[in-house]
């Protein structure tokens, strides 16, 4: 079993690697210098492509052709003057369409190339969203960290502005936030503004979404149209960041609940993934392997899952940890990294 | 002909080129010729805020920054601000 993860990290992206699923090496630090946010390997071509951030010099994207020994830079990515915003960060790269690729970025905004990462083109359509004004950014800024595409519609999820589905190619975008709550703001319920933390929709039941908020875990069954909160049925809280899904089963989740939003750190001092068999209706502690005393961040993009129902997740004090389907019995693959900002999983 | 220095990070995003000698009259000049133009400056064309230009030693941003003048044998270096202990 061939297993090839890149890492993001705070401090570079690194390459995990097993050949057989039990011993691991490392590769890395690449892109030294740059946090990454997110990195993934394109399924359409294998291009590796990174969303690279620095606090000297700014959020850019890289790609490279050659398994990461090369990197470009993506040469036109910014916004629009007339806008009157800046580009803070780029969050997640996501590939769409026939060639396209979608780029996430803070505040709340989305780019799409149509030239394998070279140049990114503004999405208009969040860019100039008529509730833009009521949209405020959180301690996590305003990030477009997820980025869905499935069976023709798009769905992006925005941090402390909300969820929004395009069935337009993303020319335009519908606030699909109802029944999802944004207890820190003075209507409960509004429109727009609720903090997604992550979003998923299931590659095989297109019409079902989940979502890590941060005032709950959330299902849709109709593309999010209406949702229902779960974090009641076994959680022991309802805060938490990542999300991972089960390729072949729409009703298993995964999540990672940490103590509450003033407390960024594994629930109860425990390093616990959660899973749900049921589409949410009952939750159970799955951490065989895992350490019982721990207080430990995984970060939003830090849980990732495979096509055989493997499950990966990275944690802010570097290390890798894996599990089978069903995460019955965890394995730390890697220890000491940098902290750990994204785990994807690639082609080996 | 000025002389840029960069930084490993730039360098590297350079071609791991560390040193450009540049005929500029301006720190602006100078650093437009670079192959960093999306790393030094922001959408709007204004030098990133926590980078700092340095010329023969002085700080740039103490003077007319991008318009400071530069002569043929000016060293200009590029340093990222320090920030945190």
């Amino acid at each position: 079993m061939g297993v090839f993860l890149p890492i993001g990290t705070r401090k570079g992206l690194f390459f995990v690697r097993s050949a057989d699923g039990r011993s691991w090496e490392v590769e890395g630090p690449l892109l030294p210098g740059w946090s990454v946010y997110h990195a993934m390997a394109d399924p359409r071509d294998g291009t590796l492509h990174a969303a690279t951030n620095n606090p000297f010099y700014g959020a850019t994207t890289h790609r490279s052709r050659d398994g990461g020994k090369t990197w470009e830079r993506s040469e036109e990515l910014g916004l629009p003057e007339e806008s009157g915003l800046k580009l803070n960060a780029t969050w997640h790269l996501e590939p769409g369409a026939d060639a396209e690729l979608w780029l996430g970025g803070d505040p709340g905004v989305l780019f799409r190339s149509d030239d394998g990462g070279e140049t990114w083109q503004v999405n208009r359509g969040l860019l100039e969203h008529p509730t833009r004004e009521r949209w405020q950014p959180g301690a996590g800024g305003m990030c477009t960290h997820s980025v869905q595409l499935v069976d023709g519609t798009m769905y992006v999820g925005i941090s402390a502005a909300g969820a929004f589905r395009s069935e337009d190619g993303g020319e335009s975008w519908t606030p699909i936030n109802k029944s999802v709550a944004a207890e820190f703001m003075p209507d409960p319920y509004p429109e727009v503004g609720q903090c997604v933390h992550k979003l998923l929709a299931h590659p095989k039941q297109p019409e079902r979404l989940w979502q890590q908020n941060h005032c709950g875990v959330y299902r849709s069954d109709d593309r999010g149209d209406n949702w229902e909160r779960l974090d009641g049925n076994g959680l022991p809280t309802s805060f938490g960041f990542p999300l991972a899904l089960d390729s072949d089963d729409p009703d298993v989740a995964y999540v990672i609940p940490e103590q509450s939003q003033e407390h960024h750190f594994s629930a109860e001092g425990r390093l616990g993934v959660y899973r749900t068999a049921d589409a949410g209706a009952s939750w159970e502690l799955a951490s065989e392997g895992l350490p019982d005393r721990a207080w430990v961040a995984v970060l939003r993009e830090g849980l990732a899952y495979d096509g055989a129902g493997n499950i990966y997740f990275g944690t802010q004090n570097g290390s890798v940890w894996t599990a089978p389907r069903g995460g019955a019995q965890w394995t730390e693959a890697v220890r000491d990294l940098p902290p750990i900002l994204s785990v994807e999983v690639a082609a080996a | 002909m000025a002389v840029v220095l960069l930084p490993a990070v730039l360098a590297a995003e350079a071609g791991g080129q560390k040193r450009f000698e540049l005929d500029a009259a301006t720190v602006g000049e100078a650093l437009r010729q670079l192959p960093l133009q999306n790393l030094l400056f922001d959408e709007t064309g204004e030098l990133r805020r926590l980078i700092n230009v340095f010329v023969d030693g002085t700080d740039a941003r103490g003077g007319r920054l991008l318009e400071e003048p530069l002569t043929p044998t000016s060293e200009v270096r590029v340093v990222g601000a320090v920030a945190g202990g």
